[in-house]
C-alpha cells in the first residue's frame, strides 16, 4: 500500500493502482481518454499528464503509466502541466469537425467536457482537416469517423475485451481508421458498448439517433431484464417513450459492458399491442371498477368452490416484491395453489440452485478471475452473454476454460469443447465427482480426465451449469462436484445460469410448493376454476404449451396482470396492465442470489411518437395521460388485497417476514446489490427422466439463441433487423446418413408438431443430436427450450412429396 | 484467385500455415506474396491472405494498411519512396522531391503516364548518414543528386519496362 503526495493531500492506494486513479481517490479528477478501468492504461491519448515533483519518477508524466509508489510528489496543477494538457487538448481537436449541434453525442461528451476542462477554447488551426468516409456498421450503430481523437478505446474494447474479430484499427498517422474492412453489421453481440465507451461521437446508437438530447432524458439506475445475470444498466426515456439503454457499473456482476439484447430489448415498453388500460370482458374500466370486478370474482369462485378452486402463477419476469404479493394474496384467498414459473422443469432446476448453492454461489467478477472454469450444459451467449464476456476475461489471464454442452458453443476466446450428448451430461458430471471414467471412452474419458485435473490443481475454480441442459438432477450434481471439488483451504464456486432476471427470487418463494404441471391439471381436471396470472405467458413459457392451453381453456376465470402483449391476455376476462421494469421500481434477485434493485425510469405513458403518429401529438386538453394507466403489478396484487401499500412498506413487511430477504430494506439502487441470507430449502427430489435415443434415432433438443428467444425483448422493434430465421443444426455424421446438404430443407416430426425448415450442419455439435434454436414468433414458436431430448424424426422435404 | 496468387503458392502458404503456433506471423510474407505476383494488394487479396491464415480480412487489412509497403492501390512498376524525415530534409529532400516530380510529372500518391513510376513520401529509410534518400524496390539509393536521380531513373525504368 504506497503512500504518496497529490496536490498536497496524501493518499494511501492498493499496490498496482495507477496515479490517474490515485488522484481520483483524492477527488481530482484529470482529464483523460483512452485510461479505462476495464481497458487498462495505454498511453495513447497523452491527455493525463501530470508532474512528478519527487520519488522515483521525475518529470511531466502520463500518469496512468505511472504506477503509484512510495514517496511520490505530484502536482496536476503545475503551470507547465497544466499548459501542456492544454496543448494535447488543442491537437487532439485540430480535425474535430465542429459539429457537435448535430452529434447525439453532445451533452454526453467525454470530448467536449475535457476540451473545456483542458482550457482550449479557441481554435488556432486554419488548416485543412483530414476527413474520412463513414461506414454502414448495421442496425444498431451510426459511425461519424470524422469525430475521432484516436484513443483506441473502441478497438480495445471490441476485440481486447469482447473478442470481436470484424472491427479494428486501420491505416497509420494521420489517417487512422476505426472501422470494419467493409460496411456491414458489427458481428459482435456485444458491439452496442462502441456507443459507451468512444468518448465521442465516432459511434452513437442507432435506433436513438436524433431523438433526444441526454440532458432531456429520464434516467435512473436500473436492472437488464433479459436474462438471469442481472446486469446494471441506465435506461434513459423523454416523451413517455423508453429510448435507449446505457451500460450502468456494477463491478460483481457485468462490470461496464452489457450485451446487445439487453441495449436493445426495450422496445417492448412501446409496443403497440402492449395492454394499457385495465379490461374487463373486453370493456375499458378504470383501476377501481378492474379490481373490484376481480375480488367479486374470485370471491364468487371461492364461495361455490372453495378457495382451492383459485390458483395463482407468478414469473421470473415480475420483481421480488410483485412474486411475493402474489404469495400473500394467496394466503388471504385461502389457497395453497400458489406457483412462480410457468415452465416446471426450469421451475425445480432453480429450486435446486436456490437450495443447494449456498457459499459457493460465483460472481461474474469471481468468473473473470477465475484460473479455470468448466461450463456444462450453458450455452453462454445463448443464455446469459455477459458471461461470455466473462469467460474471455478469464481465459485472457490465463485460465482454462472446458466446455460440455451437445451444441457448438461458440465463445469469443479458446476453449475446449467436449460435444456430448444432453443424456450423457449427468453422467459426465458424476465421472468429474467420483474420478471414474469407465463409461466414457477414448477421447472423452482423456478429456473429462483433464478437465477433472486441471480443475482439481486450480486456486479458483468454478463450475458453470445451464439450467435447461441440467434440469434439476443435474443441476444438484453440479453442485455436488462443486462441493467435491472444494478443500478447505481452496473452496471451488458454482454458477446456474437461470432463464428469467428474478428466476431465483421465484424459486426462493416456491419453496417446496406446487408447480405449473400440478396447476394445469388441477385446471383440466376443473378443480381450479380461477387463475390468477402475474407476468407469465404459459402459451408460450410452458414446458408444454399446448397442455397449458388445455388448462386455460377450462377456466372460468382468467385474471392477467401483464405489460406485454402475450398469447394468454387473449384468454383472459381481467386484464390488468402493469408497467415494464424502467416504468416500476422493484427487486430481482440474480442467478447467484443477489438481491439487485431497480429504480423507475419514466412513468408509463402513450409514447408522443404514437400519439402523434410521427407528427405533432394532438391539440387536445385532457386531464389525464394517455396511457398512463399501467401500474406495478406489486401495487395491483396489494390492491387485490384491499391494501394500498408502498414499496418500502412492502419490502419492510418483506424483509421482516422472510430472513433470506433480510437485505432488501437498506438495498439501495447502483450498489453491488447483496446476496440472499441462506435460503434454508430442502433440495427438491427430482424426478424427471431424460429420453434416450435408440441407435439410429435422432433426438430434438430445443435451446434459446442469443436473439429472437428471450421472451421481452422479442416485443423490441430495434432487435427486429437481428432475429434469425429458424434452422435445424445437425451433427455432419447424422446429416451424412440422412443425405441432407447445408441449407437443404427438412422436415422435423416431432411430439411438438411437424415443421419445414434449413439444415445446418456441424462437425462441432454432438452426434444423434439435432439442435432447434428457438425463435419466438416464427413457425418454430410451438417449441419450447429446458424440456430436455425428445424424440424426432428428420426427411428430407424432397422425398416427402 | 489466380491472378491473385497461383494455386501452388496458395496450396504452399496453407501448408506453412497449418502447424503454425501464430500464423499472424506470417501474415506480411503472405502479403508480400500476393503484392509479388500481383503488383499490389486488392480487397480481394485481403480476403486470400485471411482465408490462408485462418483469421478475418480486417485483421490482415488492421496490418496491410499499417505498413506504407504494402500497396492497396494499384502502382507503377517501381515505387519510389523518397524519405521526408528529418536528416534527409536537412540535406535537400525537399528539393529532391521537387526533381522528381518535375522529371516524372507526378505528385505524391500519383503514377507516371506511362506507368512506370509511382512516388510515395516515406519516414525515415535507415539511410540518414547518406541523405538525402530513397527507396525502389528493395534499393535504398543515397547521397542522391539530379545528376544521380536520372541515373538511377534511367537504369530503373529500362529493368521496368513492360
Ligand atoms: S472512434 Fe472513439 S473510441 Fe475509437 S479511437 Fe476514435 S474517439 Fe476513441
Ligand atoms: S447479459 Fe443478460 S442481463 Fe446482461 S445485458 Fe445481456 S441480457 Fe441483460
Ligand atoms: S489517459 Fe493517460 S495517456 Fe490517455
Ligand atoms: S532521415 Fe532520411 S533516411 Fe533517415
Amino acid at each position: 500500500m504506497p503512500k504518496l503526495t497529490i496536490d498536497n493531500q496524501s493518499v494511501e492506494v492498493p499496490d498496482g493502482t495507477n496515479v490517474l486513479e490515485a488522484a481520483k481517490r483524492l477527488g481530482i479528477v484529470i482529464p483523460h481518454f483512452c485510461y479505462h478501468e476495464a481497458l487498462g492504461a495505454v498511453g495513447a491519448c497523452r491527455l493525463c499528464a501530470m508532474k512528478f515533483e519527487d520519488g522515483p519518477v521525475k518529470g511531466i508524466q502520463m500518469a496512468c503509466m505511472v504506477t503509484a509508489q512510495e514517496g511520490m510528489v505530484v502536482s496536476t496543477l503545475d503551470a507547465a502541466t497544466v499548459e501542456f494538457r492544454a496543448h494535447v487538448i488543442e491537437w487532439l481537436m485540430m480535425n474535430h469537425p465542429h459539429d457537435c449541434p448535430v452529434c447525439d453525442e453532445g451533452g454526453e461528451c467525454q470530448l467536449q467536457d475535457m476540451t473545456v476542462a483542458g482550457g482550449h477554447t479557441l481554435r488556432r488551426y486554419r488548416g485543412l482537416k483530414r476527413t474520412y468516409p463513414n461506414q454502414q456498421l448495421g442496425p444498431f450503430i451510426e459511425h461519424e469517423m470524422n469525430r475521432c481523437i484516436q484513443c483506441y478505446r473502441c478497438a480495445r474494447t471490441y476485440q481486447d475485451y469482447c473478442g470481436g474479430e470484424d472491427f479494428g484499427v486501420l491505416g497509420t498517422n494521420q489517417r487512422v481508421y476505426f472501422g470494419r474492412f467493409r460496411d456491414g453489421r458489427l458481428e459482435s453481440p456485444f458491439s452496442g458498448n462502441l456507443v459507451d465507451v468512444c468518448p465521442t461521437g465516432v459511434f452513437t446508437d442507432k435506433a436513438f439517433r436524433f431523438k433526444s438530447r441526454y440532458w432531456d432524458l429520464e434516467e435512473a439506475p436500473s436492472v437488464c431484464p433479459h436474462c438471469g445475470l442481472g446486469c446494471a444498466t441506465i435506461p434513459g426515456g423523454r416523451y413517455r417513450e423508453l429510448q435507449r439503454v446505457r451500460a450502468g457499473s456494477n463491478r460483481q456482476t457485468n462490470g461496464f459492458f452489457i450485451c446487445d439484447r439487453g441495449r436493445f430489448g426495450y422496445g417492448h415498453a412501446a409496443h403497440a399491442a402492449r395492454p394499457r388500460v385495465p379490461l374487463v370482458d373486453g370493456q375499458e374500466v378504470d383501476w377501481t371498477q378492474a379490481l373490484a370486478a376481480a375480488r367479486a370474482r374470485l370471491d364468487k369462485i371461492i364461495a361455490a368452490h372453495g378457495p382451492r378452486s383459485v390458483a395463482l402463477l407468478g414469473s421470473s419476469r415480475a420483481g421480488l416484491e410483485a412474486n411475493a404479493q402474489l404469495r400473500s394474496l394467496a394466503r388471504l384467498l385461502g389457497t395453497d395453489r400458489v406457483v412462480f414459473a410457468a415452465h416446471a422443469p426450469r421451475d425445480w432446476t432453480a429450486r435446486t440452485l436456490a437450495a443447494g448453492l449456498g457459499a459457493q454461489a460465483s460472481s461474474l467478477d469471481d468468473v473473470r478471475r477465475s484460473d479455470c472454469l468448466l461450463l456444462i450444459g450453458a450455452d453462454p451467449l445463448a443464455e446469459a452473454p455477459l458471461l461470455a464476456l466473462a469467460v474471455r476475461q478469464a481465459v485472457r489471464g490465463g485460465a482454462r476454460a472446458a466446455i460440455i454442452d451437445p451444441r457448438p458453443v461458440a465463445l469469443p476466446c479458446a476453449t475446449a469443447h467436449l460435444p456430448l450428448a444432453p443424456w450423457r451430461l449427468g453422467q459426465a458430471l458424476a465421472a468429474l465427482g467420483d474420478n471414474d471414467w469407465s463409461r466414457f471412452e477414448g477421447q472423452e474419458a482423456v478429456f473429462l480426465e483433464g478437465v477433472h485435473e486441471a480443475l482439481a490443481g486450480a486456486r479458483h475454480p468454478i463450475v458453470i451449469g445451464g439450467a435447461d441442459l441440467l434440469g434439476p438432477a443435474g443441476m444438484r450434481q453440479l453442485l455436488e462436484l462443486a462441493r467435491r471439488l472444494s478443500r478447505e483451504d481452496r473452496p471451488c464456486g458454482a454458477m446456474g445460469v437461470l432463464s428469467g432476471p428474478n428466476s431465483y427470487g421465484a424459486a426462493l418463494l416456491a419453496g417446496d410448493g406446487p408447480d405449473f404441471e400440478e396447476l394445469s391439471n388441477a385446471m383440466i381436471t376443473g378443480e381450479v376454476r380461477a387463475l390468477i396470472c402475474l407476468e407469465s405467458d404459459p402459451l408460450t413459457q410452458a414446458a408444454d404449451p399446448a397442455h397449458a392451453g388445455l388448462a386455460l381453456a377450462r377456466l372460468d376465470l382468467l385474471v392477467a396482470l401483464d405489460s406485454l402483449p402475450t398469447k394468454t391476455l387473449g384468454h383472459a376476462q381481467i386484464i390488468l396492465p402493469t408497467t415494464v421494469t424502467a416504468e416500476g421500481a422493484g427487486c430481482f434477485v440474480n442467478n447467484e442470489g443477489r438481491m439487485q434493485t431497480f429504480m423507475r425510469v419514466l412513468a408509463p405513458g402513450l409514447p408522443l411518437r404514437e400519439t402523434g403518429g410521427g407528427g405533432h401529438p394532438p391539440r387536445l386538453f385532457m386531464a389525464d395521460t394517455p396511457g398512463a394507466a399501467p401500474r406495478p403489478a406489486w401495487e395491483i396484487l396489494a390492491g387485490l388485497q384491499g391494501r394500498a401499500a408502498s414499496l418500502a412498506e412492502l419490502r419492510d413487511a418483506l424483509a421482516r417476514e422472510d430472513v433470506r430477504f433480510a437485505g432488501l430494506t437498506a438495498l439501495a439502487a447502483e450498489s453491488e446489490g447483496q446476496r440472499v441470507a441462506d435460503a434454508g430449502l430442502a433440495l427438491p427430489a427430482t424426478r424427471v427422466e431424460d429420453y434416450v435415443p435408440r441407435d439410429g434415432e435422432l433426438a430434438l433438443l430445443v435451446c434459446e439463441a442469443l436473439f429472437g428467444s428471450e421472451e421481452t425483448a422479442f416485443y423490441s422493434a430495434p432487435l427486429d433487423p437481428v432475429r434469425p430465421e429458424p434452422r435445424l443444426i445437425l451433427h455432419e455424421r447424422d446429416a451424412g446418413r440422412l443425405g441432407v446438404t447445408p441449407g437443404e430443407q427438412v422436415r422435423l416430426h416431432s411430439a411438438v408438431e411437424e415443421v419445414v425448415l434449413p439444415v445446418e450442419i456441424r462437425a462441432d455439435s454432438a452426434p444423434g443430436v439435432a439442435i432447434l434454436p428457438r425463435v419466438r414468433g416464427s413457425l418454430v414458436e410451438a417449441f419450447v427450450p429446458g424440456v430436455g431430448p425428445q424424440p424426432c424424426r428428420i426427411n428430407r422435404e424432397v422425398d416427402h412429396a | 484467385m489466380s491472378q491473385i496468387l497461383p494455386q501452388e503458392q496458395i496450396d504452399a502458404w496453407k501448408e506453412r500455415v497449418t502447424g503454425h503456433a501464430h500464423p499472424m506471423e506470417l501474415v506480411v510474407d503472405v502479403l508480400r506474396a500476393i503484392q509479388a505476383h500481383h503488383g499490389w494488394v486488392p480487397d480481394a487479396g485481403v480476403e486470400l491472405a485471411a482465408e490462408i491464415l485462418g483469421t478475418t480480412p480486417l485483421r490482415v487489412e488492421e496490418i496491410a494498411t499499417f505498413y506504407d509497403k504494402i500497396y492497396r492501390r494499384p502502382v507503377g512498376r517501381r515505387v519510389i519512396h523518397v524519405c521526408d524525415s528529418i536528416c534527409c530534409w536537412s540535406r535537400g529532400a525537399e528539393e529532391v522531391v521537387g526533381f522528381l516530380r518535375e522529371r516524372l510529372g507526378i505528385g505524391f500518391g500519383e503514377t507516371s503516364a506511362d506507368g512506370c513510376f509511382t512516388l510515395l513520401p516515406s519516414c525515415c529509410l535507415g539511410a540518414c548518414g547518406e541523405a538525402p534518400a530513397m527507396m525502389i524496390g528493395l534499393t535504398t539509393h543515397g547521397n542522391l543528386t539530379p545528376a544521380r536521380i536520372l541515373a538511377i531513373l534511367a537504369a530503373e525504368s529500362g529493368e521496368a519496362a513492360p
